[in-house]
């Protein structure tokens, strides 16, 4: 059987494309420095709806919902007003879950960074090198969602 | 030899065909997953190779995947995306990095949810549920953040969930309060909520 020309060619072509296409993909992925502002939050709850809209896992409502994610070694994102999230992967020079309070202290509170930004298969992460501005938690949710989950909401101590 | 028409078309339908194989794959079949209902989910098992995100994006590699410090994903082999994984299936609030991280930059198979449908972020996250060595049987369960955490933390062993314990946690509540507007508020919601 004989394999004409034009359809052989046109394979060779293929696989190189391909070949050329897959050693972009492949490549490390250049940063671009950016200045970012928006808020902390806790990625999981936010894009999976687990704990309700992303109105409600957001702000001062899902405050202790946050820490608990954040110390959880869920990944923290940068939420700008536009509605992009940046995965945080280095805080002010600390790996995203070090053992540490540094980025405990900063959940749902505005930031405004300057660092390192990377875009791969449609994610932005965020390399933090420097908070220029911590304007704080500014989101009032609870006066909308009360408490998220309401088990985090806070109760009286018990006495012993 | 070839036109230019002809070189740019097949150039184009390469990479159109890699990018629809990207977009429309389904990595359903064969998934055990449970379903939780969360937004855009859909069960998905697949191979690839467990990385630190950071290491894969940037060359910056410590050892062993940043030793539980840093994000964990896991490289698609079919498509070469790099699928960022956001939680175990414990459902206490855990991330994945502790299950992973025995993993690191081996060859893996994973069986869990892809999950996300956000109108901004055209994106879609991994939630593990099951995990294991590529050409092996036994499939471990994505399930070990309590138990390290319980290893990391023996003052803080007691009744109830790990996250009413956790030092890092409360010292937090105790500094900002429950909804981060400081403990006097926290100490109003609760004589109004009463």
């Amino acid at each position: 059987m004989t394999i004409p020309l034009r359809l052989t060619s046109t394979l060779t072509l293929c696989l190189l494309a391909m070949g050329i296409f897959l050693q972009f993909a492949t490549a490390k992925t250049p940063a671009k420095i950016v200045e970012i502002k928006g808020e902390m939050i806790d990625t999981w709850c936010y894009f999976s709806g687990v704990m309700g809209d992303t109105d409600a896992t957001r702000g001062t409502a899902h405050h202790t919902c946050a820490l608990w994610c954040a110390a959880g070694g869920i990944p923290v994102g940068v939420r700008t007003e536009s509605g992009e999230v940046y995965m945080v992967l280095k805080y002010k020079g600390e790996d995203a879950l070090a053992p540490t309070d540094t980025i405990m202290e900063v959940q749902s509170e505005i930031i405004t960074a300057r660092g390192k930004h990377f875009i791969r298969d449609g994610v932005n992460y965020l390399v933090v090198e420097k908070v220029i501005a911590n304007d704080g938690i500014q989101y009032l949710s609870h006066e909308d969602y009360d408490s998220i989950p309401p088990f985090s909401a806070p109760k009286k101590p018990k006495k012993n | 030899m070839f036109d230019k028409t002809f070189i740019t078309a097949t150039i184009s339908l390469a990479a159109l065909s890699l990018v629809s194989l990207a977009t429309a794959a389904d990595f359903s079949a064969g998934s055990k997953a449970k379903k939780w209902n969360l937004y855009g989910e859909e069960k998905a098992t697949f191979s690839g190779k467990v990385v630190d995100v950071l290491c894969e994006l940037s060359g910056d590699c410590p050892a062993n995947c940043g030793d539980g410090n840093r994000n964990l994903g896991v490289v698609r082999a079919s498509d070469n995306r790099l699928v960022l994984v956001l939680k175990n299936r414990q459902s206490a609030f855990n991330g994945a990095t502790e299950d992973l991280l025995p993993y690191c930059n081996k060859k893996v198979d994973v069986d869990g949810l892809l999950i996300g449908e956000d109108e901004v972020v055209k994106a879609k996250f991994y939630m593990v549920q099951f995990i294991r060595v590529v050409g092996t049987e036994k499939w471990n369960k994505a399930s070990l953040w309590t138990k390290r955490w319980a290893e990391k933390n023996p003052a803080a062993k007691g009744k109830g969930p790990w996250f009413r314990r956790d030092p890092r946690v409360k010292k937090q509540l105790a500094k900002s309060g429950h909804f981060g507007l400081g403990v006097d508020f926290d100490k109003k919601y609760i004589e109004e909520n009463e």
